[in-house]
């Protein structure tokens, strides 16, 4: 079996800011946080009804879960801004529209690493819910990029799974 | 001209309608579909001139759409608005019938880029 090198903090966060400039305009650029650092365990299960988290998954030649995790606020500002939407209209937004919008983030996200990544594979559908996002599989967290978007924590997170993950051969 | 606008999500749709626009490519009438049956449909029933469309949707991905279409003789403009921008990809939609393909994410000037390419007003 071939190693696969996992995609840098430097790759997330390009993907991400081309992302977010793209659908959510420049004039508050994305910028990483005070803290890259992986996130232990405790960390990722202190995401409470405060957080959502939409994931996506990567099967193929190259396997992975992508999240992003975002606080409620953030979450609503996502949704009006890819709406295009005045932030005074947000109230008009919906449960399904914020669903369907960090199901969307995270989709084209997911297709951003996955492009950078060895092919071919598939993603899959998005999956968003208000809370973690826990996998029954036996994934590791190889990549965890923390930014600040309006003054709000944004996480980006690659788990892959433990056996393909750093084997060589 | 009609344009038929097809992704399960309708944050993207109106991302695409509102790219449309802002790439000089509004003033077209648009009508929407959630996945590619529901487009198979409305391609049945309503004179399309350009589809643009999603890959992965649940009922029907854009490549089981444009097979469909094409099976069936239909030689409307096809596009893919797809996060799954691959050589591979691509390669696969152009064999299928696909006029272009634009990855998300995108903007407007690939918008004008594609469509000027397949003569689409």
């Amino acid at each position: 079996m071939i190693a696969i090198d996992e995609p840098t903090i430097s790759d997330v966060h390009a993907v991400v800011e081309e992302v977010w400039t793209s659908f959510l305009g420049s004039d508050e650029p994305i910028q990483i946080g005070a803290s890259t650092e992986t996130t232990s365990l405790v960390d990722r299960l202190m995401l409470d009804d405060d957080t959502w988290t939409a994931a996506i998954t990567v099967t193929g030649a190259w396997e992975a879960m992508i999240l992003i995790s975002v606080p409620v606020p953030a979450a609503g500002l996502i949704t009006v801004g890819m709406l295009g939407l005045d932030p005074a209209e947000a109230e008009t937004c919906g449960l399904e529209d914020l669903t369907d919008a960090l199901g969307e983030l995270v989709n084209i996200v997911g297709g951003g690493v996955k492009s950078l990544m060895p092919g071919p594979s598939a993603l899959s559908l998005p999956l968003v819910a208000q809370g973690a996002i826990t996998s029954t599989s036996n994934l590791e967290e190889v990549c965890a990029v923390d930014l600040t978007w309006h003054g709000h924590p944004i996480r980006v997170s690659i788990d892959v799974p433990r056996t393909t993950h750093g084997i060589g051969g | 001209m009609l344009i038929l606008v097809v992704d399960d999500s309708r944050v993207m749709r109106q991302i695409v309608i509102r790219t449309l626009r802002q790439s000089g490519h509004g003033g077209h009438d648009i009508v929407e579909a959630e996945n590619g049956r529901e487009a198979l449909e409305l391609c049945t029933t309503r004179s399309v001139d350009l589809v643009l469309s999603d890959w992965n949707m649940p009922e029907m991905s854009g490549i089981d759409l444009l097979e469909s279409l094409r099976e069936r003789g239909s030689t409307v403009t096809f596009g893919f608005v797809t996060s799954e921008g691959s050589d591979l990809m691509r390669s696969r939609a152009q064999a299928a019938g696909a006029q272009f393909l634009i990855a998300k994410p995108f903007t407007p000037e690939a918008f004008d880029a594609a469509l000027n390419a397949a003569k689409v007003g």
